[in-house]
């Protein structure tokens, strides 16, 4: 099992949409004109946010974004066939841990749907 | 003489016709506020409409009308979640393969491939931003 952070574009840059609680929070960061100001901006989030796991920069042109929809943000499982097993819905609103939580548990080995739907692909 | 005088009076006073019909005050305000009605509901519609067509622009101009929005009347004024969710379903669905990709790491000293970690299993992304 593997997390991998996606950084992708900024959701309230303080030149397009400054949110209030951005504000409030000291994270005020305008719209990165390159992939080195969006490294910047992502490297100052791991560090705050005390993110351990990986993290990778989407390109400028925000390809893995757009076929991912992941703006502003989501979570995705990929099962170990390369298939998605689990797609949040977008957030703010969908960015649900439990959920995720839910679908890890769902494709774990051992659970015993999976076992069954194994035999039955089997047959 | 008194049928005569009777109908001389019948006559000569005129009867007064039933005054023209004034509905009471709550039924004259109703077609008024009928019409209030459907103009909000039309105007409702249109900016539901809008919000829709916004929610599938690029984030960039999303982000952009939405910061000359109200933002917490927007939420209650239109069905927000509602249309965010469908909006931004985007074209892949569970048990879709997924888009691979080999992105930089932020220290820039290496690529990651989503394959590379589906190789050791399953893989949890996390898309987001700090802002």
């Amino acid at each position: 099992m593997s997390f991998l952070a996606v950084y992708i574009l900024e959701a309230h840059p303080s030149d397009v949409w400054q949110m209030q609680s951005n504000l409030k929070d000291n994270v005020v960061f305008a719209s990165p004109k390159n992939e080195e100001e969006r490294a910047f901006v992502a490297g100052a989030c791991v560090r705050k946010l005390g993110i351990k796991f990986p993290a990778v920069l989407d390109g400028f042109d925000n390809t893995v974004e757009k076929a991912y929809t992941g703006w502003p943000d989501r979570l995705y499982l990929i099962d170990q066939n390369g298939k998605v097993a689990y797609k949040s819905r977008p957030g703010p609103f969908g960015f649900e841990p439990d959920e995720l939580k839910a679908a890890l548990k769902g494709i774990a080995p051992g659970n015993t749907q999976m076992q069954k739907a194994e035999v039955r692909l089997q047959k | 003489m008194l049928a005569s005088f009777q109908h001389s009076i019948m006559s000569s006073v005129p009867i007064s016709q039933p005054s023209s019909h004034v509905p009471p005050t709550k039924q004259r305000w109703k077609p008024v506020l009928l019409k209030v009605g459907v103009v909000l509901f039309v105007v409702w519609l249109a900016f539901v409409s809008f919000m829709w067509r916004t929610m599938k622009q690029p984030p960039e101009r999303f982000a952009a009308v939405m910061s000359h929005m109200p933002v917490p009347a927007v939420f209650l004024a239109a069905p927000f979640e509602t249309m965010w969710v469908r909006a931004r379903a985007g074209e892949l669905y569970p048990g879709d393969i997924a888009p691979a990709f080999n992105l930089q790491t932020l220290d820039k000293t290496s690529h990651i491939a989503l394959s590379s970690l589906n190789a050791r299993g399953p893989v949890v992304l996390v898309f987001g931003s700090y802002t």
